[in-house]
């Protein structure tokens, strides 16, 4: 309970009555609030006392800068009727025994800077009083003290209009809190581009991304302008019909959309490879991947339970960005695997099952290592599901890379090594569910887990400690491809 | 006031095609059985097929390229042509 006995304790107060619909109350704040603090030490105590609610007065205070105390009043505004208010903002010293030693009422600078000089006096010391800048005076707007207290309650009232939750309302959403696509947003996201260009249509519901719905799409996502050219590479990569969004959108498999971005512009947008890399902290990532599953899920219309008919979905559907570190690598990046040059930034989209981490601390040599990585994909989309025609995604650990560097593994040969590592005879695949690859071999025949080497995909990302890489399982039976797409070439796209 | 919002939906308003007038019968109609390459999907359609000619339904087989991509329009059309009636089968 704030009190003026309390406030006048160690000197004198000053009262600022404040609402947040004035215009002349938020001038007041910015002009006034630096100097609370020296204030303080000082002896005077500056409280901005508000005709809002609390919430709406902390966030006003803070916003304008406000440094002093922060104190609300609910209707009938008992504190403003007993200072006898006719406007806000009013502006009072109290003295040490809690009498008013002087009141100004709206915007007058020479006023303000005669009562800060009075509580100076009163305090033996000199204060700082604000800047002399126009507009040296402004009249205020009406305390709602002074208003019939039946209208000023009906003012203070609730709206019930909150954009957070009118985006719930309105579905635009993933299923958490989005940011609104106000025009203003959505005009900056777009950076110049023209926000009618198409970039195809989104399956299912096959709604046209234009870069405008994109936009709104990255703007929900909370993405900044600076990651739009990525966000807009990674459509177009996922629309590309040999991805096949189409199959994974709307399949029962839990499979996701995993992006991979190389190149430059992972350092300009603060893309995170080190630690962490698949987990949470680092807004780029987060919000990039969840662009593009916005606009799979709200432009394209497949939600969950809807038109995406996910068994169980994963977590990495809520949008999965992920950067390689090049830099700690042995090996080429993999959009330069992908025919790009190193100094392009790329999207590469893959249809992509939830990681399994792989912990290995005590492998010695580089074939013990290479072997318990390829034997913990054994069962990636099922036990028994050989050979996997669709890629497994193997998130190499520096500390596991380092180990390949020093043996001077190429990443061909690694690759190479996985691959002739994980085979089993035809006959010990044949339980419950299996391939009709399985059924058709002798029953001896070495089945390996990849129809080929080239279906292991092998990055570099995580903290420089720790022996944990991790296996990301595929899309299946959808004959989705790996697709690329060089990021902002060209940039803004117009017409 | 409310805010201007940038929806994401694609808004345009799609007019539903009517559904084709329901058969009476399968007598005498020419019945398509398109498999669309789920696994065993092949041998419920036979055993559909089966029991359909018995019932005096002449059938044909199509078959799309993979399960998780639409049919080509082709294929649609030469169905629409070929067919009174079609049956497509979903099995795993």
């Amino acid at each position: 309970m704030v009190t003026i006995a309390g406030l006048t304790s160690g000197g004198c107060a000053l009262l600022v009555f404040v609402s947040e619909e004035c215009p002349t109350s938020a001038m007041a704040l910015r002009r006034l609030g630096p100097l609370c603090r020296d204030w303080r030490e000082a002896g005077l105590t500056a409280i901005a006392v508000f005709e809002d609610p609390l919430e709406i007065a902390v966030r006003v205070a803070r916003r304008l800068g406000w440094a002093g105390e922060v104190a609300s009043q609910d209707p009938p505004y008992e504190t403003s009727r007993s200072y006898r208010l006719v406007s806000v903002p009013t502006t009072v010293l109290v003295d040490r025994a809690g009498a008013i030693a002087g009141t100004v009422t709206g915007w007058d600078h020479a006023a303000l800077a005669a009562l800060i000089g009075r509580a100076g006096a009163l305090l033996g010391t000199e204060l700082p009083i604000p800047e002399a800048a126009e507009p040296l005076r402004k009249p205020g707007c009406s305390s709602k003290a002074a208003i019939d207290p039946e209208l000023a309650a009906a003012m203070s009232a609730p709206s019930g209009s909150d954009d957070v939750e009118e985006m719930f309302e309105r579905g635009w959403t993933d299923g958490l809190p989005v940011i609104p696509p106000t025009q203003e947003r959505v005009e900056a996201m777009l950076s110049g581009c023209d926000g009618q260009i198409s970039l195809g249509l989104v399956p299912p519901a096959m709604g046209e991304a234009t870069l405008e719905r994109v936009a709104a799409c990255a703007v929900l996502a909370g993405c900044r302008p600076a990651y739009f050219p990525v966000v807009v590479a990674a459509a177009q990569a996922s629309l590309d019909p040999a991805f096949n969004l189409h199959g994974q959108a709307v399949t029962t498999q839990p499979a996701g959309q995993l992006l991979v971005v190389n190149g430059p512009v992972r350092e300009a947008i603060g893309l995170n490879s080190g630690m962490g890399a698949l987990g949470p902290g680092f807004r780029a990532n987060l919000t990039i991947g969840r662009a593009l599953r916005l606009l799979v899920t709200l432009t394209g219309g497949a939600m969950p339970g809807g038109l995406d008919r996910a068994t169980l979905g994963h977590m990495g559907k809520i949008g999965f960005c992920i950067a390689e570190d090049e830099e700690t690598s042995p090996w080429e990046p993999l959009h330069v695997e992908r025919g790009f040059d190193s100094g392009q930034s790329v999207v590469t989209v893959i249809g992509s099952d939830a990681p399994l981490s792989i912990s290995d601390h005590r492998s010695r040599t580089p074939e013990d290592l290479a072997w318990i990585l390829a034997w913990a994909a054994a069962s990636a989309w099922s036990t028994n599901w050989w050979p996997l025609e669709e890629p497994s995604v193997f998130v190499i650990c520096p500390e596991h890379a380092e180990m390949f560097r020093a043996a001077g593994w190429t990443k061909q040969r690694l690759r190479d090594f996985m691959f002739e590592a994980v085979h089993r005879p035809a006959a010990e695949l044949r339980r419950g569910e299996t391939t009709p690859f399985v059924h058709a071999a002798d029953p001896a025949a070495r089945v390996p887990k990849w129809a080929s080497p080239e279906a292991i995909v092998l990055i570099v990302a995580g903290g420089e400690a720790g022996r944990y890489s991790a296996v990301l399982g595929p899309c299946t039976g959808m004959g989705s491809q790996i697709v690329s797409r060089e990021v902002g070439s060209p940039w803004p796209l117009t017409t | 006031m409310a805010a201007d919002y940038v929806s994401p939906f694609d808004e345009r308003v799609r007019v539903p095609e009517p559904l084709a007038a329901r058969r009476a019968g399968i007598s005498g109609r020419r019945v398509v059985l398109l498999d669309i390459r789920k696994n065993r999907g092949a041998e419920f359609l036979d055993q559909i097929e089966t029991q359909l000619r018995a019932a005096g339904a002449p059938t044909a087989r199509r078959a799309k390229e993979i399960f998780s991509k639409p049919a080509r329009l082709t294929l649609i059309d030469e169905i629409a042509d070929d067919a009174d009636l079609v049956i497509e089968a979903l099995a795993d």
